[in-house]
C-alpha cells in the first residue's frame, strides 16, 4: 500500500480514529487501577489521580468480603471444567473425525442443530433437575453441565481433520492400540489446539453468571461474578473494596490473554475456519 | 481398511467409546433439560405444586406488557447496536490492515482488550462510571459539553443508550479480529489491479473489501443477534436489574426474574424461553440463507 509519508488529512484522520479509539478501549481499564486506590467516595465521584486506600480497600476486600475465597472458588471451577472439558470433548471429537460412521455423523449434525438453542432456554429445567438431585449450591452444580462443549468439539474436530490419517495407518501396522494413537501420536502435535480450547473453557467459566446466580445460594459458594453481582444489590456498597475485587476478575484473564495471544486468538477463530 | 472385518467393527466400537463420555453429558444437561421443557410449558406453578394449563402460558404471554416490552428492546439493541458495532469494527479492521504501518500489533491488542472482562465486571466499571455525580458526566461538564449531568442509568431512553454504548465497546474489538483476518485473506493482487485501473481508495472498499468481506460481517451478525437475544447480564447489573422501570428489561432478565425473583413459575418462564428460541432460530435461519446464498 503506499502510505504518503506527510501528515496528508487523511491520515490525521486515521490516527485521530486510532488514538480515541484506542484510549476508550483503554480508559476503564485504567480508571480500574485507579479506583482500587482510592477511597469508596472518590470511586463514585470519579477521581482519576491515584488515592493512598488500596491496603485498606484490599483488607476491606478480604476480610468484609472473603475476596480470596470466592477468587479461589472461581478458580477451581474453571479448572476443573478445563479438565475434565479437554479430555471429554477431545476425546469426541477425535472419535467423530477420525472413526467416521454414519451413525456418528447424525448425532453430530444434532449437536450442531442444538447450539443455536439458547442457554436461557436450558437453564430453568436444568434448574428442576439440579433440585431434584439435590445439587443447588454446589460447584458440581456449575461445573458438570459446563463440562461438555459442543463448540469445542467442533472446533477440536477442524483441527484433528489435518492429522494426516497416514500416520495413524503406520502406526497402527506397528501395532499401537487405537487408545495409545491418540495418547502418544496424535496428541503431541494437538498442543496448541489443547491450549485454544483450554483458555475458551477457561474464560467462559471464569466469566459465567446466569447458571451460578441461579445454583448458588450462600457466601462461602460464591465466585466472583456473583459475588460482585450481589454487592452491586446491596443498600451500601463498599466501592473501593468492589474494585479491587473487580480488578482480581479481570487480571487473571488479562495475563492469560497477554501471555498467550496466539492461542486465545486461535480459539476464537475456531469457528470461522 | 477392511469396511466388513471384524477390525472395522473394532474400530467402530472405539468411535462409540470416544465420543460416549461427551453424549452422557450432552443427554444429561442438554437432550433432558430440552424433553422436560416440553412438560414444564404445559404447567402452570403455584407456590410448591402446579397444575395443567395445556396453552394457557402463551395465552398469559399475548396479554403480558411486560415481556413485549422486554423483546422490544432485544430488538432494539439488535438493530441500532450490531450495525454500529460492525460498522466501527470494520474500519478499525480496515485501518488496521491497510491505513497504517506502524503500531499495527499494539493497535490489535488495545482494541482487543475489553472483550477479556467478564460481563459482570464491566458492567460494574461501567455503572460507576455512569452515575448521575459520576466520572463521564464530570469530565462532560467541565469541558462545558453539558449543562447538567445526563441520567444514563436514571432515564429509560440513556439507560437504553448506556446498554448500546457498552455492548459496543465490549464487542467491537473481538469483530474487528474477524473482520481482521477476512482482510487478510484477500489477495493484495486484486488491490493492486484495481490501482492500475484507477479506483479510488473508496471505491476499492465499495466495490472490493465490502463484497468479498460479507460471509465474515453475516458470521458476526449471526453470533451478534444470538447474543443480544440472550442479553441478561449487562441489564441485570449495569442497569440494575431492568431499569430503570423496565426501561431496559430484556426478555432473558424476564424470563430470570419470573422463575427466580418474583413468581417462581417455571412453566411460564418456559413458555417464554420458547419464544426466544423461536426468535432467535428465525434468525439464525435467515441469516444461515444469506450466508449460504452468497458462497454459491
Amino acid at each position: 500500500m503506499s502510505v504518503v509519508r506527510k501528515w496528508s488529512p487523511a491520515r490525521l484522520l486515521v490516527w485521530f480514529v486510532l488514538v480515541v479509539g484506542g484510549f476508550i478501549s483503554l480508559f476503564p481499564f485504567f480508571w480500574m487501577l485507579i479506583g482500587t486506590t482510592l477511597n469508596p467516595n472518590d470511586v463514585v465521584r470519579g477521581i482519576i489521580v491515584p488515592g493512598s486506600e488500596i491496603a485498606s480497600n484490599w483488607v476491606k476486600a478480604t476480610k468484609n468480603y472473603n475476596l480470596l475465597l470466592f477468587f479461589v472458588n472461581s478458580l477451581k471451577i474453571a479448572l476443573l471444567t478445563v479438565l475434565l472439558g479437554v479430555l471429554i470433548n477431545a476425546l469426541a471429537a477425535f472419535g467423530f473425525e477420525k472413526y467416521k460412521s454414519k451413525g456418528r455423523e447424525k448425532i453430530f449434525g444434532i449437536l450442531l442443530l442444538t447450539l443455536i438453542i439458547p442457554q436461557i432456554a436450558i437453564v430453568i429445567p436444568m434448574f428442576r433437575l439440579f433440585s431434584f438431585l439435590h445439587l443447588l449450591n454446589t460447584h458440581a452444580a456449575i461445573i458438570l453441565p459446563s463440562v461438555m462443549s459442543v463448540f469445542i468439539i467442533f472446533f477440536m474436530r477442524q483441527n484433528f481433520k489435518m492429522f494426516p490419517t497416514e500416520i495413524m495407518e503406520a502406526a497402527r501396522v506397528d501395532g499401537t492400540s487405537e487408545f495409545g494413537i491418540l495418547v502418544r501420536i496424535v496428541s503431541p502435535s494437538m498442543k496448541a489446539t489443547f491450549a485454544s480450547a483450554a483458555i475458551y473453557m477457561f474464560i467462559g467459566q471464569w466469566n459465567s453468571y446466569l447458571w451460578p446466580l441461579m445454583t448458588i445460594l450462600t457466601d462461602a459458594k460464591k465466585t466472583l461474578p456473583i459475588a460482585m453481582s450481589s454487592m452491586m444489590s446491596m443498600y451500601t456498597i463498599e466501592y473501593g473494596a468492589l474494585m479491587i475485587i473487580v480488578c482480581m476478575s479481570i487480571l487473571p484473564v488479562l495475563i492469560l490473554f497477554l501471555t498467550m495471544q496466539k492461542q486465545f486468538v486461535a480459539g476464537l477463530l475456531g469457528s470461522v475456519k | 481398511m477392511n469396511k466388513r472385518g471384524s477390525y472395522y467393527r473394532y474400530l467402530n466400537r472405539f468411535g462409540w467409546l470416544c465420543v460416549a463420555p461427551a453424549m452422557v453429558f450432552y443427554s444429561l444437561f442438554m437432550l433432558y433439560p430440552i424433553l422436560s421443557s416440553l412438560y414444564y410449558v404445559t404447567r402452570k406453578w403455584k407456590g410448591m405444586s402446579n397444575t395443567f394449563v395445556g396453552l394457557g402460558n402463551f395465552a398469559r404471554m399475548a396479554q403480558d406488557k411486560i415481556f413485549q416490552l422486554a423483546l422490544g428492546h432485544n430488538f432494539l439493541f439488535m438493530f441500532t447496536q450490531i450495525p454500529l458495532m460492525i460498522f466501527l469494527a470494520l474500519i478499525l479492521a480496515v485501518i488496521l490492515n491497510q491505513g497504517i504501518k506502524r503500531l499495527r500489533g499494539s493497535f490489535r491488542v488495545i482494541f482487543f482488550l475489553p472483550c477479556v472482562t467478564s460481563l459482570v465486571a464491566y458492567s460494574v466499571l461501567f455503572r460507576i462510571l455512569l452515575q448521575s455525580n459520576g466520572l463521564l458526566n464530570n469530565i462532560m461538564m467541565n469541558a462545558h459539553l453539558i449543562a447538567s449531568p445526563i441520567g444514563w442509568l436514571n432515564d429509560p431512553f440513556w439507560a437504553q443508550t448506556t446498554i448500546i454504548l457498552a455492548l459496543t465497546w465490549r464487542w467491537t474489538g473481538y469483530n474487528m479480529v474477524f473482520f481482521l483476518v477476512g482482510l487478510q485473506s484477500i489477495d493484495s493482487e486484486i488491490y493492486e489491479a484495481a490501482e492500475v485501473d484507477g479506483a479510488s481508495k473508496v471505491r476499492q472498499f465499495f466495490r472490493i473489501t465490502l463484497p468479498l468481506l460479507l460471509p465474515v460481517i453475516l458470521f458476526s451478525a449471526v453470533t451478534s443477534t444470538s447474543g443480544t437475544m440472550q442479553l441478561f447480564d449487562e441489564p441485570n447489573i449495569l442497569t440494575n436489574q431492568g431499569g430503570p422501570g423496565n426501561g431496559t428489561m430484556t426478555a432473558a432478565l424476564y424470563i430470570y426474574r419470573q422463575a427466580f425473583v418474583l413468581n417462581s413459575d417455571f412453566g411460564y418462564a418456559t413458555a417464554m424461553s420458547y419464544i426466544v428460541v423461536l426468535i432467535s432460530g428465525v434468525f439464525a435461519f435467515v441469516q444461515m440463507k444469506l450466508l449460504g446464498g452468497r458462497d454459491k
